[in-house]
């Protein structure tokens, strides 16, 4: 029964990859890099993918972050530092590009 | 991590609360103190990034927010005038949990950094 319970309550890092890479995909999937449409991109990429954790149903709060990042040649570095307890929170990152652009999406999720 | 006994808090009190302006100034002055001359360079940036987010980390953690899980996401890039956006969106209690970020810049380089604060009940 406790198994069970840890199982069911323990940060699903596959799950969440796949409703990213799934998010990421229907959002900005076949696009090239515009600068206008750059903000509606990440608002719908992020929103989606909330949406879809909030519908998982388990305890937990959310926190993703997008970058979108037009291809020309510059470097990129992201890291996180966190603070929380390491047996039930956890992260998972996703990196997807195309030919024009780099989107780097990052979900933290902390159990209550 | 949490430990001691039950203190049954739902709530931080004013004093313990997560106050976005004053995290923010921490970041600027971490990020300014060791960003400002310097050069981006692919070699050294991986570890600047991770010290610059242990050390919001630390400075943030030691400054009494003990009920809060913390989140420092530092984002570092090159500035060769592409395009670049960052967003965000959290699902937590509002009345308890915050965010607080700051953005540097100089001539060949950018710095995002954001913390994010979420109160263990």
């Amino acid at each position: 029964m406790d198994e069970y319970q840890e199982e069911e309550t323990a940060f699903a890092v596959e799950e969440v990859s796949k409703i990213i890479k799934e998010s990421v995909e229907s959002a900005i999937g076949g696009n090239a890099y515009q600068h206008s449409r750059v903000h509606q991109w990440t608002t719908t990429v992020v929103e989606q993918c909330l949406s879809q954790l909030s519908k998982l149903g388990k305890p937990f709060k959310y926190i993703v972050t997008c970058v979108i990042m037009q291809k020309n040649g510059a470097g990129l570095q992201t890291s996180s530092a966190c603070f929380w307890d390491n047996t039930t929170d956890g992260s998972c990152a996703v990196r997807w590009e195309n030919k024009s652009m780099y989107c780097i999406v990052s979900v933290y999720g902390l159990a209550i | 991590m949490m430990q001691g006994s039950n203190t049954y808090l739902i709530r931080p009190n004013h004093q313990h609360k997560f106050k976005p302006a004053v995290v923010k100034e921490y970041i600027r002055e971490i990020v300014r103190d060791r960003l400002s001359g310097v050069r981006y360079n692919p070699e050294e940036v991986p570890e600047l990034c991770r010290s610059l987010a242990d050390s919001i980390k630390d400075k943030v953690k030691n400054a009494g927010l003990d009920r809060y899980k913390l989140v420092v996401q530092v984002v570092i890039g090159e500035q060769r005038g592409q395009g670049v956006k960052m967003s965000s969106r959290c699902l937590w209690d509002a009345d308890t949990d915050n965010y607080a970020e700051d953005v540097f810049m100089n001539e060949n380089m950018f710095c995002v950094a954001a913390v994010f604060g979420s109160y263990y009940y």
